[in-house]
Parts: structure tokens; sequence; C-alpha cells
């Protein structure tokens, strides 16, 4: 039985910069086929699937309209048995929230809502590529809480060019003056095939080691001494609050995934759809193979990938079969902390978290 | 076909001069090749020779060729490398010919390897034939360049050919010189069999195939020989000439007295043939060797490790290999602290090094770190002893130590005029002494230096290339040892001695080279989870430290599902990366930190 389902919604209100899943701006004319072709897929492969936590991210869901969205999770419902699902998460851009949007989605099971806010700073924002203001970000905020979602992320982006630790910390402080229940602090990723990374490429922009480094250092500082817990090395959460969803993703649990671009991982076998709106429409009609990558993953490889997630999370890793000296290497510079059912990055670890993976691997 | 029809010749010539462009049209000439097979340097086996334009290895080639007397002569010719790091392969070549084609650039003029490259000829006793080549250039200067013959090389003017081998110009007078001022081989075909061994190669369907020059008597297949040095018998198998076109391999009923050819004789590994051998018969062998040739000692030595430890039998293999066709590659097994199991190698010079290193990496796809190069020293006890020392770890305690002397070059270096005053602050940097400066025309100059080997290993070509924006050309003799104050030089890495860093320098230049070197370290290293100390020391005393400090940030922002897949790979690449590099303890040093200290003099 698989437990959770991600679908993804390729359509935002406007392409970011920096920004490298899966997304096209929205088009009206394809919308329609798009939803079809969601309830369809999951009408092809929804067998065996009793979500516990389902999660729309994107792109922007809420790019959706209110009546679309509708139409999507009710679809859903007909076709999935939705008994014992427990979490259902909705990403949000600022700039596609309303009233009427909000009460729908809670209306129809929605519970968490996670809200792109990036940064306070307007000029930051501007920055990012962002078609919200900060003003704006603060008002969807409430109309969320307004409306009675009672579990709400913010994601924040650090180590922008001309973000100082100043800002970051400022914006830090904002957000928690809002109390959300849940924060995602990510550091800016030049991803390739972005507007960002060229910039990265032709040296415009220079990623800053040290500066990123403390910038990770404040967040852990501000966001613990608020009373979150650093579940996972960029997610932050109040008692309770983790997101289930990508827990499961970390502790290695399978998952299904609807849409292009949506990855899967069912009965040691992982497979993405087809990132291609238009041909994942078609494909999907025509009842074809959707996939445009699969791999197999055997028991031990997942195994090595639980290693690897599971050492970002606060639960660490077991010991076993991981070689001692390493072990009492990485301990002795401070960068594990070694009990011993368990491993756990320190601190410091965290902020260097791949090349301990790679030492442990 | 009559010894008295048979000539043996090699070409000399300095690079680029159209050594090889030269062979082809005589190839051509003589319908040993159709024009359409002359692809565009057919002698040129090896892909490293055709990128770096040299010959590495010598390869005869029989031609027939009837003349204008009527009378039809069969003609073997052996290519030779043009640079000195292959004198010992050059005269090997030489020992099997009686005569050598010098080409001469008609635009360029006489040339530094030219130069050393005519004294060896000189010293074999070969007829030698000048060619003035690329007479069509519209830059040609045949005057200037016969006039350089005469001046610098002593050899009359008037025996010149002048020609184009681009052109097709003069092929026919280089043939008609060939059969009338090269004497043909002397030796009886009936007396007792003398072979002389002058390079092999291994065959993977053949085994070992004997390149030979047959001074005396008749060789044929069913033949018992045997090898006088390791006086070992083997039945031959069979006999032949060389063709330059596939098949390469000529079948022949026999080779006799003055012949060319190869000899394939059931030898199983190439550790049985010493180059320089004689082959005799092994019922009737004749009463002793032939002289052979002098042995060359290396001059260079370095350590070649695996980078994977697993690999040393792999890397033992591949050096097997090489050494068969390049008998002047030395190798042994040795060990160090920082390498774990590799080898000491011996080579003639540096260009040499460099090829050999190349081709374990490209044809055998050996991961291998090589360490600083050095030369042999003499290092003279304090109780009397003297020791040879190739390998700065070898070196005695310095208390214990009355004195170490390096070996001295003779470097003939042509330049321009114009840049003689960088080249002589070059040359002063390198410790050299300039011997004696001659004009060889108006534009050019001759410099006679020496200079200690060791200080021309690294980057002195290089250097003295750029100096003359590549116009400049050298040549290299061996010289004497001299003692000099020279010292150790030490890198430690977080406190260890990394012993393939190691390097004897002069004292004068030991604390700027050590300063240089950790600052070169501190570059290619990589930042890591562990801070690393990188110091120089010489004689236990810290010149320089430089150090690279922890890495601060190393990890992914965001891991949602899809991402699992792409997370790992970067792992497994960041793995990858890592099984490239050495593990000194927690530090990581990648290859490249060892090519570094390599290139930096
Ligand atoms: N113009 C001209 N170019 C030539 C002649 N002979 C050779 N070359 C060119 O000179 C270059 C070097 O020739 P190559 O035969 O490889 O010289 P090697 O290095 O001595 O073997 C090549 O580009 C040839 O095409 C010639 O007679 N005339
Ligand atoms: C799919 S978006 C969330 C919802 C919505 N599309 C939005 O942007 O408001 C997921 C989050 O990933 C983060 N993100 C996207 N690209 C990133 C990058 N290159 N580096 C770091 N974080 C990034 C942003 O914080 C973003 O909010
Ligand atoms: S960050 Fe969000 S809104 Fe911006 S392009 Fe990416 S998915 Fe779309
Ligand atoms: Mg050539």
């Amino acid at each position: 039985m698989v437990r959770h389902l991600y679908v993804h919604i390729p359509f935002c209100p406007k392409v970011c910069p920096y920004c490298s899943f899966y997304k096209e701006a929205s088009d009206r004319n394809k919308t329609q086929a798009f939803l079809d072709a969601i309830l369809l897929e999951a009408d092809q492969s929804g067998e065996g699937l009793r979500p516990e936590t389902i999660f729309f991210g994107g792109g922007t869901p809420t790019a959706l309209s209110t009546l679309q969205l509708d139409f999507l999770i009710s679809g859903l419902r007909a076709r999935l048995d939705f008994s014992e699902l427990r979490e259902f998460t909705i990403e949000m851009n600022p700039a596609t929230v309303s009233r009427e949007k909000a009460a729908a989605l809670l209306e129809r099971g929605v519970n968490r809502v996670s809200m792109g806010v990036q940064s306070w700073d307007d000029a930051l924002l501007k920055t990012l590529g962002r078609v919200h203001s900060a003003s704006q970000a603060r008002r969807s905020y409430h109309i969320l809480r307004e409306a009675g979602c009672r579990n709400v992320n913010l994601d924040l982006i650090f180590g922008v060019p001309g973000q100082s630790v100043a800002l970051w910390r400022e914006s830090l402080l904002r957000t928690l003056e809002l109390a959300p229940d849940h924060i995602s602090a990510y550091c800016l990723t030049y991803e390739e095939d972005t507007e960002y990374f060229e910039r990265f490429r032709s040296g415009e922009f220079v990623p800053e080691e040290a500066r990123d480094a403390e910038f990770f250092e404040v967040t852990m500082d501000v966001l613990s001494a608020a009373g979150f817990e650093q579940y996972e090395i960029s997610n932050h959460a109040k008692p309770g609050r983790e997101c289930l969803h990508n827990l499961a993703y970390w502790n290695g649990a399978d998952y299904a995934g609807f849409g292009p671009s949506a990855f899967s991982t069912q009965a040691g076998l992982r497979r993405r759809n087809i990132a291609d709106t238009a041909e994942y429409i078609r494909r999907i009609q025509g009842g074809l193979a959707r996939h445009d990558f699969e791999e197999s993953v055997p028991d031990g490889l997942r195994a090595s990938e639980v290693v690897a997630f599971g050492l970002r999370t606060k639960q660490g890793i077991s010991p076993e079969g991981i070689d001692p000296k390493v072990v009492s290497a990485l301990t002795a510079n401070g960068y594990l902390e070694a009990s011993p059912d368990r491993l756990k990055l320190t601190r410091k670890g965290k902020l260097v978290a791949d090349a301990v993976a790679a030492e442990l691997l | 076909m009559a010894i008295k029809n048979t000539r043996n010749f090699c070409i000399i010539a300095h690079i680029d001069h159209g050594k090889t462009t030269l062979s082809d049209r005589l190839l051509e000439f003589t319908g040993t090749i159709q024009k359409r097979e002359a692809q565009e340097q057919l002698l040129d086996a090896m892909d490293l020779e055709r990128e770096r334009g040299i010959t590495i290895k010598a390869h005869p080639i029989a031609m027939e060729y009837t003349a204008k007397n009527g009378h039809h002569y069969r003609l073997n010719l052996s290519d030779t490398p043009g640079h000195v790091d292959f004198s010992y392969e050059v005269s090997r070549s030489l020992a099997a010919c009686e005569g050598a084609l010098l080409i001469i650039d008609a635009a360029q003029g006489v040339e530094a390897q030219t130069v050393a490259n005519v004294h060896l000829a000189e010293k074999q006793g070969l007829k030698l034939i000048p060619v003035i080549n690329k007479i069509d250039l519209p830059n040609a200067d045949v005057e200037t360049a016969k006039k350089q013959l005469e001046d610098i090389l002593a050899i009359p003017a008037e025996e010149a050919i002048l020609a184009s081998a681009k052109a097709g110009i003069g092929i026919e007078s280089i043939l008609e010189a060939i059969v009338e001022r090269i004497p043909p081989p002397s030796g009886k075909s009936d007396a007792k069999l003398q072979a002389l061994t002058f390079d092999s190669t291994f065959d993977t369907y053949r085994g070992v195939v004997i390149y030979t020059r047959i001074v005396q008597g008749t060789i044929r297949a069913g033949d018992p020989v045997k090898l006088m040095a390791t006086n070992t018998s083997y039945d031959v198998k069979e006999v032949g000439v060389f063709k330059p076109q596939q098949p390469k391999f000529f079948v022949r009923e026999k080779l006799q007295a003055g012949d060319i050819g190869y000899v394939i004789a059931n030898i199983k590994t190439s550790s049985e043939v010493k180059v320089g051998d004689t082959l005799t018969g092994a019922r009737n062998p004749a009463e002793s060797p032939l002289p052979g040739f002098q042995v060359v000692q290396p001059m260079v030595f370095s350590g070649i490790y695996p980078i994977n430890t697993a690999d040393f039998e792999k890397l033992k293999a591949a050096m097997g290999k090489l050494q068969l066709n390049d008998a002047a590659f030395h190798y042994m097994a040795e060990s160090s602290v920082a390498l774990g199991f590799g080898f000491r190698c011996g080579f003639l010079g540096l260009l040499h090094m460099e090829i050999i290193i190349e081709r374990l990496r490209r044809e055998f796809d050996m991961d291998i770190i090589a360490t600083y190069p050095s030369v042999i020293y003499e290092v003279l006890r304090t109780n009397g002893e003297l020791l040879k020392v190739d390998n700065p770890e070898q070196l005695p305690d310095f208390s214990l130590i009355e004195e170490i002397r390096e070996p001295m070059v003779i470097c003939y270096i042509m330049i321009p005029n114009e840049y003689i005053s960088p080249l002589m602050q070059l040359i002063m940097d390198k410790r050299g002494e300039i011997k004696h400066t001659e004009s060889l025309d108006t534009k050019r100059v001759m410099l006679t230096t020496e200079l200690p080997l060791n200080e021309i290993l690294v980057d002195f070509v290089d250097k003295m290339k750029s100096i003359t924006r590549g116009y400049g050309s050298m040549d290299y003799e061996h010289g004497e040892y001299r003692p000099n104050k020279l010292v150790k030089l030490d890198i430690l890495v977080n406190g260890e001695p990394v012993d393939a860093f190691s390097s004897i320098v002069h004292r004068d230049k030991a604390e700027s080279r050590g300063r240089a070197l950790a600052l070169k370290l501190k570059e290619v290293i990589p930042t890591q989870l562990y801070q690393v100390a990188i110091q120089a020391a010489i004689g236990g005393k810290i010149v320089a430290r430089e150090s690279v400090s922890a890495m601060r940030k190393n990890v992914t922002a965001k891991c949602y599902g899809g991402d699992i897949t792409r997370k790992r790979k970067l792992l497994e690449k960041q793995k990858e990366g890592k099984k490239r590099m050495k593990a000194f303890g927690t530090v990581n040093i990648p290859q490249e930190a060892f090519i570094e200290v390599l290139k930096t003099g």
C-alpha cells in the first residue's frame, strides 16, 4: 500500500529566474486538459494508493482557479480512498491567494499550506523576480489564518546576491512575528538551466561559502531561540508540526507522483513522468507510457539513500555498517555526535552535511 | 639480392624540417606505397607522435629501387626520433645503417638538434648526405643553409641536394645519392650468423618481434638460434621485412648479411630480449658477440605510483609492455610512505618521461602520480664512501655528507639575436654559464652553455621557447659531475613529510622554491572537512607555511522526493572525485597537485 501522493501543478503566474522546478506560465487553454489528465492518471495508477499525506506542489498549485482546484480535489477524492488522510499540503505563491480560494481549499480537506515568501524585503523580492511584494505576502498570510488554516509553512531564501546577514536576520524576525507553524529556510542554489545559473557562470553572481555559512548559523540561532526545532537541515517546525510528507521521503517510504515531472518510487522502482505538460497529456490520453526516467532502487541503494537523507534529519542514522575510523575522525573534529545507536550531525556538521555524507557512504 | 646492392640508411633532422614528408616521398617514388595510400604521414604510427610532431619509435622499412645505372637495389630506411632525449634510439638506428640523410629546412637553417644528431652520426662513422629541403618556400634561403653546413657542421656545401619533399623536387637525386654515396654493408652471407637486435616489439599474435640488422651470415625460418647475452636458444618461426602499410610484416624466405628486418622466434616475454644483444646460430655460433652499442643510462628519475593501490599489478604489466619497445625506459618497484607501492622509473630526459607518463595514461588507461623528477647525484659521505642517489629519500643525514655532486650538461641554444639578453638572464637563473657565442648568420646566434641537468629538467625548454617566441631551439650533451651546495627540500602536509613532494635543490633557491610550492599546493588542494597545513622545510627547518582552511559550507538546500536521485548522483560524484585523489590520513590530495608540483621549477 502506497501512503503518500505528490501532485505536480506546473503553472506559475510568472517564472522566477532562480527556479528549476518544472513549470510554465499559466495557459488557460491547457488547464482543463491537464486536470483531466491528472484524474486519468489517478484512474490508471491509483490502485494500491491510500494516502496518508498529499502534497500539491509545483510550480504554483494556486495558479489554478478556485473552481479548477475544486474540480481536481473532488476528482481525486472520487477515485482514491481519503479515509486515512492526515496531511494535505498545498503550495502557494502569495500572489495567488484569495479569501474564497483559501476557504474552498480548507473545505475540500487541505489542512496545510506552504507559502513562498522568500524574503520580507521588497528590493530583494525584486532581485528574486518575485511577482508579489512583502506586504502582499503578509496580507496573504492573514487571509490564510482568517480562513482557518491552522498549519502554515513559510518558505524563505538566503544567500541571495545583495542580501546581508543583518537583512536576513530581520527577515527571520519578521517571519517569527507572524507565528507560522513551520519555516523552510533554503540557501539559494544556482540550478542549471536557470537565468541565475547563467549569471553565476558568467561570474556576475559569486557564491560566498563563508557568508552562506554565517546565514546558516544565524538561521539556527534565531529559529531555535523562538522554539522551532530544526528537524531537517532546511526545515524548522514547532513541536508536532513537522511535514509528514517530507518525512516520508527522507525515511525512504514509497510514494506516488502524478503530473508532469513528478517522481514516484514504488516497489523498488523509481520513475519520473515526462517533464512536458503537452506531451504528458498526450501520453496519458493515449494510454502510453508516460515516464522519461526510470531506475531500480534495490534495498541496498535505498539503505544508502536513507543514510544520506537521514543524516540531514534530527533522528540521524544508525552507525551500523559504517567505518568506525571515519566516525571517530568526524566526531573528533566536531562534525558528528555519536552515541552507540545513533550518529547525528552537530551544528558545525550540518553546514557540511554533504561532505560528511560522502565520508560516511 | 646481393649485399653490394643493399643500402641501409636513416634520416636525421630537426623537428618539422620534413623527415616524415620526405620518407613518404621516397616510399612513393620507389613504389613501396601507392600515392593514394600515403595518408598524411605514414611513418608516424602512434597518435602521440603525431600530436607532438615527433617520431618516438624507429620503424625500419624496406624499399626496392632501380637506379639510373640499371641496377636493382634494396634500400632499408630506419626512421629516427629527432629529440636528444632519444639519442639512444637514434644511435640504435644509426648502428644498423651505413649512411644518413641530413635534412635542413631551407627557411630555418641548421638547428640545435641538427648539431647534436650530426655529432652522433659522425661518431658512428656514417656517410652523411645533406639535403636542403623546402626549397619551394618563398623564404627559402639556400645560400645561408649551405654556409651553415660548412661553418657549423663542417660538411662541404657542394654535397647538398636541393629538394622539396612537398613538391616532389629532388627525390630521384636523393635516391641516386643513397645508391652512389652510401657504401654497401660489408659482411659475408655465408659466415656464421651475427645479427644485431636493435629493437623489439610485442605483437599479440606473434609474441616478441625482434628488429635486427644482419651483420654477417644468413637467417631462415626453422633455424635454431640463440641470444648471446642470455645464452638462450629458440627456433626461428618467421623472418621478413617491414612494409609501411598493413600487413606490416612481409614474410621473406631468409635475411642475409646487410639486411634489416624482423625475426620471430617463439620468444614469449619481452624481458628475454636485450636490445643490443647478438643473435647467432645455436649449432654453429659466432665466436664473439657484436660490440652492440653503449647501453645508455637513464638520466632522469621519477617515482610513478598508481592512484589506486589495487592497480599496482596492472601498472607493472603496462610498464613491461612499454619497456619492450623502449629499452631506454627503466623501472624498479619501490615504495613510498605517502604513495604506497609503485615504481622508480628512469628516463633519458624530461620529454621521454612526459611521453611515458602520457602513454601510461592514454594507452593503458592508468591513473597515476609521478613524483618530482630527480637526476643522479653523487654523494660523498664523510667516511669517504661515494653513493649514487636518484631519489631525495636516499640521501643520508646531512651531517654525514661531505659533498653532493650534480651532473652538468653542455647545452647548445640557437636563438634570434634580439633575445640574447633575456636568455642570458634565464641561464643565470638556472645556475648556468655561457661558454661561448657564435653567429650563425646575420640573425641568429648559437650559445654553448653549461648548466646543471637538474635545472633544465622542468621548465627550461618552455621558458626558452617563450622568451624567444618559439624561435629558439636547444639540445644538450651530458657533461661532468660537479660539487655544489645542494639541500633537500621537504613538503609537509599536516606535519607529515610527503616524500613524493621532496626534491634536492640548490641552497640559494630552496627557500623561494619552498614558498612557491606551498602556495601552489594551497591553490590546488580543495577545501575539505579538515584543515590542511602545508609547510616547506629545509633540513627540518620550516621555511614556508600555508593552510587550506576547512570547508565552511557544503550542503544541499532542498531535498524533495525527486531530488533523491539527483542528490545521490551528486554524492556519487563527490565520492568518485575523492577516489581520484590520494588520501594522506584525512587529507585528500588531487592528482593535479602532483602535476603542479612537477611544473613548479
Ligand atoms: N613547403 C614545404 N613544406 C614542407 C616540405 N617538407 C615538409 N613540409 C611541411 O613541413 C611540416 C613538417 O614536416 P614533417 O615531414 O612532419 O617534418 P618532421 O617533423 O621532420 O617529420 C609539414 O607541415 C610538412 O607539410 C617542403 O618541401 N616544402
Ligand atoms: C515550488 S516553490 C513554492 C511555491 C511557489 N511556487 C512559490 O515560489 O511561492 C518551492 C520553494 O523552493 C524554494 N526554491 C526554489 N528554487 C530555489 C533555488 N534555486 N534555491 C533555493 N531555494 C529554491 C523557494 O523557497 C520556493 O518557495
Ligand atoms: S519559485 Fe515558485 S513561483 Fe517561482 S517559478 Fe519556481 S515554482 Fe514558480
Ligand atoms: Mg615526423
